[in-house]
């Protein structure tokens, strides 16, 4: 695996976990009890986040690892549904198909 | 609560702090990864940490963060998430031709189509109907 690769796994698991933590915020806002708790739960994520982020920015150029965060949407998407029950009309699925293509795109160019 | 036609709701004040948005972003995007330059490759994840707090840029990059976040929450108490969000998007596109002028990265034709394409479906996924209540309607 070239270390080009590997910057894109993790700006792809980056993406994940920045869905995850998005999820744990939105959570905090419809919470009253437990709300420091979630908030704390998503910094904690997006701290986690920047670091491996700035791992990956060591092997990639940041025109192919910033757009490539986009794939962000995906997973605050599939979180959202999963976790949250929140509903995906057809509009919102091809605006991610539309995503993950770019995304495909920006990275073969890695 | 958001106006029917999200332009309606665009003060210079709010379209001010958008482009703002965008300059943040692309600022914070150039100095990360020029504060990642400056890291040890290949080193210990002690001596990476260590060479992250001894390294001013990091600083730099965290408060642009902090205004950042701070300027985000002004930008969505008078606008939509499904209308700041595609705007603030453009930063995409400036992230990359500042990295392409600055760093002198690769920016073909495949590259762009790309970036374009991320755009339209971040435009696409943040319009259509949202289902969060407001904040003024009791949650049943």
């Amino acid at each position: 695996m070239s270390s080009m690769e590997l910057g894109i796994g993790l700006v792809l698991i980056c993406a994940l976990i920045e869905g995850f933590a998005q999820v744990c915020l939105k959570k905090s806002s419809m919470l009253v009890a437990g709300k420091l708790a979630w908030i704390g739960m998503g910094v904690g994520f997006f701290c986690v986040e920047a670091l491996l982020y700035s791992i990956a920015l060591q092997w990639l150029d940041i025109s192919v690892a910033y757009p490539l965060g986009a794939a962000s949407f995906l997973a605050v998407s599939g979180f959202s549904r999963w976790l949250l029950k929140e509903s995906l009309d057809a509009r919102r699925i091809a605006g991610l198909g539309l995503i993950v293509l770019g995304c495909a795109m920006v990275a073969s160019q890695g | 609560m958001g106006d029917k036609n999200p332009l309606h709701g665009l003060t210079p004040a709010l379209a001010l702090a958008l482009a703002f948005t965008i300059v943040l972003d692309t600022l914070a995007q150039l100095l990360w990864k020029h504060a990642v330059e400056g890291l040890p490759d290949n080193a210990p994840l002690q001596a990476i940490l260590l060479a992250v707090f001894s390294q001013p840029w990091f600083a730099v990059v965290i408060c642009l963060f902090l205004v950042q976040l701070w300027n985000w929450l002004g930008v969505l108490k008078h606008a939509d998430l499904s209308f700041a969000q595609p705007i603030t998007s453009i930063s995409y596109l400036t992230v990359s031709v500042a990295s392409w002028w600055l760093f002198g990265e690769a920016i073909g034709p495949v590259k762009t189509t790309g970036i374009l394409l991320i755009l339209a479906g971040v435009w696409l996924t943040s319009q259509g109907p949202r289902s969060t209540q407001a904040d003024s309607e009791p949650p049943r």
